[in-house]
């Protein structure tokens, strides 16, 4: 799967320093102890701009997939569909990702997990999986 | 003082090129003014939406050469833009600010040999932080999120692809009646099934089409706007909706819309109930937005929208002529001015061939964002109370 290259934007260095060990590293603000997505830009409680870093579990919920085709290319290749998702991380922020998931287990609720890839060049990222299911 | 539209204005639209929005835009004005019956220079209110490009802002007032106007804004909220900005003129025109208000939307996105769906899509090679990284994953149009948002409402409530698609085949059979409609060849749901997948679950024919254009309308009052040279369109009520769908743990994307908010807000202030509307103009970004609209607006219960749709209301000479002119799907994309531009037609009785027999009471929808903002009008051919 070719995504491209995934670069820093200064933002986010807890986050990417989290994917290259394999941990899903997420926004909590201390003063409201509540979970916020990893680009939450404030912490909608108290209005910190620059709430904090926590380590969520990695385990999350299907809330929502779809499968995008690109549009046909004038030699008539067509992309490599991608399945894509919202889902529910168990502390309770939703996060839009990939799913390496068989289409046939889709469902609402879906207990998935996170799992990592370290391409070549850029930054190591996330894919959900489904939690129990075996590679 | 309460308020009517009194003039539309409606560009040449869809794939035309060598105009810039502010041009489209300054055009639409223009021919609003003159479809009123007024002179540009009697109007003191001007209200300006563009599209993602940017532009026209209120330097438009310039363009058209407009001085001592007592009104001008540019005014956001995406695709309920035109619901706020007639509200907003409707408030105006009551209080006394302003007496001839032109609201006006504006676009042009696409550029010659270039794909509609190119025009609001991204690539890249190199992708930077936790957005870059949602994009190169695959979320990078518009069609994702809504297809994210329908999928949603088919897993809980039964939501199939073949009654999305009897809106589809519904507002076509609107469109080939419409003159300015962009789409006007009949289709089947057979013609919707087999169309190629954008994004699952929504097919090519379950999105809208991309068109360059404006539509401006010019609002007044009702007095005035009896004496101009159009059947004056009274604005009965509106209302605004942005539930704030926070994207966490119990939220309701997907399954509900500001709709929910701002349908009842319009029809408290119009003095009606949804059984009093005689015609639906719903915003067709996609044909989930007519169906999920249809159940906030309580024209059926939550999660029968599909149902209701797939019953034939929707369709010419059905109970609930809705998208009369083919909306966004198969008409033009306006943004919220392809629903009000086909309402003030349909409430002016100058649909010809698809004009609808009962037009009392017209709902006008507009949503804007991932269903994160939403606005109502309801509009009348009649006075209020009269």
């Amino acid at each position: 799967m070719d995504i491209g290259i995934l670069r820093r934007d200064g933002r986010t260095d807890a986050f990417f320093d989290g994917t290259a060990a394999e941990r899903l590293m997420i926004r909590h603000c201390a003063e409201c102890d509540v979970h916020l997505a990893p680009d939450a830009t404030s912490c909608p409680g108290c209005g910190d701009e620059d709430p904090g870093w926590a380590r969520a579990s990695g385990d999350a919920s299907l809330v929502s997939w779809t499968v995008t085709h690109g549009r046909p290319a004038e030699d008539g290749t067509v992309p490599e569909p991608a399945l894509l998702a919202l889902v529910e991380l168990d502390e309770g922020p939703w996060l839009y990702t990939r799913l390496a998931v068989a289409r046939a287990a889709l469902r609402e609720g879906l207990p998935l997990t996170a799992a990592y890839v370290h391409p070549d060049e850029g930054e190591s990222y996330l894919l959900f999986t489904e939690r129990g299911s075996v590679g | 003082m309460s308020a009517a539209i009194a003039g539309l204005g409606i560009t040449e639209l869809g794939k035309v090129y060598g105009r810039s929005p502010r041009r489209f835009a300054a055009d639409a004005v223009r021919l609003a003014a003159d479809d009123a019956g007024l002179r540009l220079d009697e109007l003191d209110g001007l209200l300006v939406s563009h599209g993602l490009g940017g532009s026209p802002g209120i330097e438009l007032a310039e363009t058209l050469g407009l001085r001592d106007l007592r009104l001008l804004t540019a005014m956001n909220a995406f695709g309920a833009t035109a619901g706020a900005m007639i509200s907003y003129a409707a408030q105006s025109i009551a209080s006394g600010a302003a007496t001839a208000v032109a609201c006006v939307f504006s676009d042009a996105p696409l550029q010659p040999r270039q794909s509609s769906g190119s025009a609001y899509h991204r690539d890249a090679r190199e992708w930077y932080g936790f957005g870059g990284m949602t994009a190169a994953l695959g979320l990078r149009s518009v069609n994702a999120f809504y297809a994210l948002a329908a999928q949603r409402h088919m897993a809980r409530y039964g939501t199939t692809s073949e009654q999305l698609g009897a809106i589809a085949v519904s507002t076509r059979q609107w469109a080939s009646r419409n003159p300015l409609a962009q789409m006007r060849d009949p289709i089947t749901l057979d013609d919707h099934q087999n169309s190629r997948w954008v994004a699952e679950p929504l097919h090519l024919l379950d999105c809208c089409l991309v068109s360059n254009g404006a539509v401006a309308v010019v609002v007044t009052s009702a007095d005035r706007a009896a004496a101009l040279a159009q059947p004056p369109v009274h604005v009965w009520g509106w209302g605004q909706g942005h539930p704030g769908h926070r994207k966490e743990r119990g939220s309701a994307f997907g399954l509900s819309t500001g709709a929910a908010i701002s349908g009842p807000a319009a029809m408290k202030m119009a003095g009606v109930t949804v059984a009093d509307i005689d015609v639906c103009q719903l915003y067709d970004c996609y044909t989930y937005t007519v169906l999920v609209s249809l159940e906030d607006y309580g024209f059926c219960g939550k999660g029968e929208g599909g149902a209701f749709a797939a019953s034939g209301a929707l369709a010419p000479g059905g109970a609930l002529p809705t998208n009369t002119g083919g909306g966004q799907l198969s008409g033009y994309y306006m943004w919220g001015m392809t629903p009000l531009s086909e309402a003030v037609i349909q409430a002016r009785g100058h649909g010809g061939d698809r004009q609808v027999d009962r037009r009392d009471v017209l709902l006008v929808s507009g949503n804007g964002g991932i269903l994160d903002h939403h606005s109502t009008l309801i509009v009348s051919p009649h006075r209020k109370g009269a």
